[in-house]
């Protein structure tokens, strides 16, 4: 039975903003590290890595003329993939919290309203840098190399984390909007696989039809893969300079995209209902 | 904090949502210490009443205060005075019962020593500390809903909205959030407590507001509900069946010509207006007793708030509740 004394309680210290942005950023990592989520996300950095390098290796690797090697090819696409997976959890993480009811709770709280966001997305960050070091790992072990100095594979890091933090901007406006923690997985799946098979992550845009091949060329993935292999540098010199020619249409698709999503996080975050 | 005259004031607020209507000026306030019991079946408005009172709806018009914060001009001060729960248990689910008080204790503005031996306090007080290390996912609906108002008890609330809180829990956890309610009083919290289950506003509540279709339908003490549906009444049942019509005859002038006229000859019972309370009682046993009446019970009765609740929403429910099941049928 509970105890009467329960409702008498001290009164209300006052509430700070960075501290709730740290606890709701903290309230995400935890159950990463226990309920299986670490395990995961390498495992799927393995997976991605073994399943594009092993069987493709040969077959595409051959007619890809001047890159030093295959890896050195494919590791922008095993890096984006990671880091596509580590926006799908955000995905599914913030529509359970809006399934459950807790995103609520917080709107009637001494919470600014923008914290609870905030917080997830601090939190998907930590997802996404951990995605992309165990990529790094895996494109390492097959025999992937910075040759860019140390501004480059800052820059390649850092472009890698900004695709990340716009993808999880968009995971997180699905699954606020959906409110279906299962309706997130296909609806974020889908597209990653469509754009990451259609792009030139795997071969060159040569080698796809040719009535396909401006998509193939001009689609975000391709130009997030371009900039990427040019940060990365190679020990040939087949990937091309770090030009704006070559990383300004992957800056503006980034651009684009986080300034579609934030309104649309705004509209979806006043929708009463 | 300074006191307010009032812990809730409602002044006449409207909601809709697209052309359905789901308040029309519905007014009320609740005082410190005060328990008020928002009673309505599913759709009446009750859910829509504690959302703009929490400040997760803005009302169309009208205007509301609580703890003293106009809930349009200062959302925040109402934020930082209230506890919220809805029907829904609102918690992460991922984490423990600890870790969730004491992240409510954080995010309420507590430091992390204070938040944890807060959160020990609480685990102790609601009978929750055996299971304070496991998700809250293992948990019971009565644990959940336990340790649901647990996390908003971290810091004190002036004013508690408890939307439908016993809903589908067993009797033994309902009685224990019937205990916290009386707890809020004593402490002087003003609480607006929603609920589909008459026998919990009969309970817990100092008054009660009956609304229906976004309307108050009537407002008042339980006392004073169940008096407007009916007075007391007597109920005479004698031990022998076949002295039913004897029992009528010799309760005589007390036995109003309608109610005699009621009896039929599958009655089991007399029931008879007490317009004098007891005394119309004492006087029918004697009358009984001077017949050589013997009986199996004799008793005033009042109407429950069941039947208040029935009377009071049925001047419209044949039309309006054929409506709402073809509406439900709908959608």
């Amino acid at each position: 039975m509970i105890d009467t004394s329960a409702a008498r309680l001290a009164v209300r210290p006052p509430t700070s903003t960075a501290r709730q942005w740290w606890v709701l950023t903290v309230r995400v990592i935890t159950p990463t590290l226990r309920n299986g989520e670490v395990v995961t996300l390498v495992a799927a950095s393995i997976m991605f890595t073994a399943g594009f390098y092993i069987p493709l290796k040969h077959i595409v690797g051959a007619f890809i003329e001047g890159t030093g090697s295959y890896a050195q090819y494919l590791m922008p696409l095993i890096a984006l993939n990671g880091i596509a997976f580590a926006a799908l959890s955000a995905a599914f993480r913030s529509a359970t919290d809006s399934v459950q009811g807790i995103n609520r709770r917080f709107k009637a709280m001494p919470i600014p309203s923008l914290i609870p966001l905030a917080s997830r997305m601090s939190a998907s960050m930590y997802r996404c840098s951990m995605a992309l070091a165990v990529a790094l790992i895996c494109g390492h072990v097959i025999g992937f190399r910075f040759y860019g100095g140390v501004a480059h594979t800052v820059g390649f890091c850092l472009v890698a984390l900004l695709i990340g933090a716009a993808l999880s901007l968009l995971g997180d406006l699905i699954g606020v909007a959906t409110e279906n923690p299962e309706a997130t997985v296909p609806l974020m799946l889908l597209p990653v696989m469509i754009f990451g098979q259609l792009s030139v992550g795997l071969q060159p845009a040569e080698r796809f039809p040719e009535w396909i091949q401006s998509f193939v060329r001009d689609q975000p993935i391709s130009q997030f893969v371009y900039t990427l292999r040019a940060l990365a540098g190679d020990s040939t010199a087949a990937t091309g300079e770090v030009t704006w020619s070559v990383i300004g249409p992957a800056m503006a698709w980034l651009a684009g995209l986080i300034l579609i999503v934030i309104p649309l996080h705004r509209l979806v975050a006043s929708r009463r209902r | 904090m300074s006191r307010h005259s009032k812990a809730v004031i409602v002044d006449q607020i409207r909601k809709s949502f697209g052309s359905v209507v789901a308040l029309r000026d519905i007014s009320f306030e609740v005082a410190h210490g005060e328990v008020l019991g928002l009673l309505g079946p599913n759709g009446a408005g009750k859910t829509t009443t504690v959302d703009i009172l929490s400040t997760l709806t803005r009302p169309d018009g009208g205007r509301a205060a609580v703890a003293g914060y106009d809930v349009l001009t200062d959302p925040a001060g109402v934020r930082r005075s209230i506890m919220l729960t809805g029907q829904q248990v609102a918690l992460d689910d991922l984490l423990t019962a600890r870790e969730n008080l004491v992240m409510f204790g954080r995010l309420q503005g507590l430091k992390k020593s204070d938040a944890r031996s807060r959160a020990k306090e609480l685990l102790d007080q609601f009978d929750l500390a055996d299971a304070a290390d496991r998700s809250v996912s293992t948990y019971s609906g009565g644990m959940r809903r336990r340790i649901d108002i647990a996390c908003g008890l971290v810091v004190r609330p002036e004013v508690v909205f408890l939307d439908e809180p016993t809903t589908g829990l067993d009797p033994r956890s309902r009685q224990s959030i019937w205990n916290l309610v009386s707890d809020f009083k004593e402490a002087g919290i003003g609480t607006v407590l929603t609920t589909q289950y008459l026998e919990e506003a009969d309970a817990l509540s100092d008054r009660i507001i009956v609304i229906d279709h976004g309307m108050v339908i009537a407002r008042g003490t339980a006392d004073e509900l169940k008096e407007r549906a009916g007075a007391t009444y007597c109920e005479i049942v004698p031990l022998h069946l076949e002295d039913l019509a004897a029992t009528a005859v010799a309760l005589g002038s007390l036995l109003p010509q309608e109610n005699r006229a009621a009896l039929t000859p599958a009655s089991d019972r007399i029931a008879m207006p007490a317009p004098d309370g007891p005394n119309t009682l004492v006087q029918a046993l004697s009358q009984l007793g001077a017949a050589n009446i013997e009986l199996r019970d004799i008793a005033l009765r009042r109407p429950s708030l069941d039947e208040v609740f029935l009377a009071l929403t049925s001047d419209n429910t044949g039309q309006i509740s054929a409506r709402r099941v073809e509406a439900e049928l709908l959608s």
